[in-house]
């Protein structure tokens, strides 16, 4: 199976664990995922709240090189994914005159979506060597993958079951919250770094209240949002892991132990513990 | 032809006329150009206030999300432009999502905001607008956004250094960027998109500029 890959800016800064461990993910389970040529950002926040065009004609130039390519694209920023889905309904209406030559046909998965199917859950399940089972976890979906349905396709978007899937079939025991798609307060944080204290701070008790020992992620933003807040805490920390990060540790898969490090709530203790590391 | 709608505001003081605000000649106008501009039936909000019960920072705006849609249907522009909300709304669609006669809430908001960032009238949230605008120049500039570029662009416009040491938080993110730097999550360099011509080719024609 081939697919193209369109990581985004995140995945090349403040998220390049989170590329290492898909693509490590990815060859474990023998996916191959090809990057798609010459990506650029899909605008994110910025571009939709400034200027309606440059949302969509942005994420298009995208879609057009995965044209090109003809597959499928993967997408695991949950924010790149949402503003790709909605730049191909806008380029289906035909508002905007587009610079560059796409058809909005290229299919568009978002990367825990095509994870959870059942046939790669069977795959994952074959390539488990080291079940998570002493884990409790909760799982985190954050806004844009879900929402709004009308563009995203969930139908469960008060309660979506991607992520808790993935992680029960990498033998992690998934506790059941009220939490999975409150707002973790996105980028607001950079202006406004008490609002964004406040949101993340409220997930992070609720995590605890559940009696999850550690948050499973598929967005950078939330990761970064969520990590960061504990950075000056004094209670053992929580951490966060990309849904990637996870399946790596269950497929005990050899390589650069690095990640670890990069998370600011470190995971290290908690591993140890359990026994999984 | 002084309207009994008016703001609760200012309602007490009667005498004082000309700060009261008129429904009907501007308040179809405005209501209709935003009906038109993102195909949002604005009308059909019969204020209950889901909107606003969903909203994760409802408690930080200064309009909350139901009075938008009310404020929109009055027509009262200036004050919408001015308010605090239109760059506080973190885009989460819940408000979106729960509204029960499907009211767009969120994109009345961000088309809200692109009319203030098209318009004279100064964002009552600076740091924010700053925010959105240097994220676009950065992606103008290279095709991609880097974080530590991203955040250098932002910290050299005007105002931002100076409000941040101000109220104290520039040391606690300036020790934040050395944690992240030492952990390798802050990378200070990172490839351009060749594609960088293009798109600035058709973000300059976007603007009605000849490039």
């Amino acid at each position: 199976m081939k697919l193209s890959f369109y990581p985004g800016c995140s995945l090349e800064g403040m998220a390049n664990d989170y590329c290492e461990s898909i693509y490590a993910v990815f060859k474990t389970l023998g996916i191959d995922l090809v990057e798609i040529e010459d990506w650029s950002c899909c605008g994110a926040t910025a571009a939709h709240s400034l200027s309606e065009v440059m949302s969509v004609i942005l994420p298009a130039r995208n879609l057009a090189a995965a044209d090109k390519m003809g597959l499928d694209i993967i997408c695991p920023c949950s924010l790149c994914f949402n503003r790709l889905l909605f730049s191909q309904k806008m380029i289906k209406k035909k508002i905007f005159h587009i610079p560059w030559h796409v058809t909005g046909d290229t299919r568009v998965l978002d990367m825990t979506r095509f994870l959870a199917k059942p046939s790669i859950i069977k795959l994952i399940k074959q390539c488990v060597l080291k079940p998570l089972d002493s884990l409790k976890v909760v799982c985190y979906y954050g806004c844009q993958m879900v929402r709004p349905p009308k563009i995203t396709g969930y139908a469960d978007y008060e309660n979506p079951q991607t992520l808790d899937h993935i992680s029960a079939a990498a033998g992690a025991r998934v506790i059941d919250w009220s939490y999975k798609s409150t707002c973790c307060g996105a980028s607001i944080g950079i202006g406004r770094r008490e609002i964004v204290e406040s949101l993340s701070k409220r997930i992070l008790q609720k995590t605890q209240q559940a009696g999850a020992e550690a948050i499973v992620v598929s967005c950078p933003l939330c990761q970064s949002n969520l990590d960061i807040v504990q950075k000056d805490r004094s209670e053992p920390p929580t951490p966060i892991f990309y849904i990637t990060e996870l399946l790596r540790l269950s497929f005990n898969y050899k390589g650069n132990p690095k990640w670890f490090k990069m998370h600011v709530a470190d995971p290290v203790p908690l591993l140890k513990a359990k026994g999984l590391l | 032809m002084h309207n009994s709608i008016s703001d609760p505001e200012t309602a007490t003081e009667y005498d004082s006329c000309e700060q009261r605000e008129f429904i009907g000649d501007r308040g179809d106008y405005f209501l209709n150009r935003i009906q038109g501009e993102t195909g949002v039936n604005v009308s059909a909000c019969y204020q209950c206030e889901r909107c606003t019960n969903a909203c994760p920072i409802s408690g930080f705006m200064d309009i909350k999300p139901h009075q938008i849609i009310r404020y929109v249907q009055l027509g009262w522009r200036i004050r919408l432009l001015k308010s605090s909300t239109i760059w506080l709304c973190l885009s989460c669609e819940m408000c979106t999502t729960y509204c029960p006669n499907e009211v767009d809430v969120a994109e009345i908001i961000n088309h809200l905001r692109m009319m203030a960032a098209r318009s004279s009238i100064t964002p009552k949230e600076k740091s924010l607008a700053v925010f959105h605008h240097t994220f676009l120049e950065e992606l103008i500039k290279s095709g991609r956004v880097n974080e530590f570029r991203l955040m250098r662009a932002y910290y050299s416009k005007p105002d931002i250094l100076h409000a941040k040491i101000k109220n104290g938080t520039f040391k606690q993110e300036l020790q934040l960027a050395m944690t992240l730097l030492r952990k390798g999550r802050l990378k200070l360099s990172a490839p351009k998109s060749k594609a960088v011509k293009e798109i600035q080719k058709a973000y300059f024609q976007t603007r009605g500029e000849i490039s």
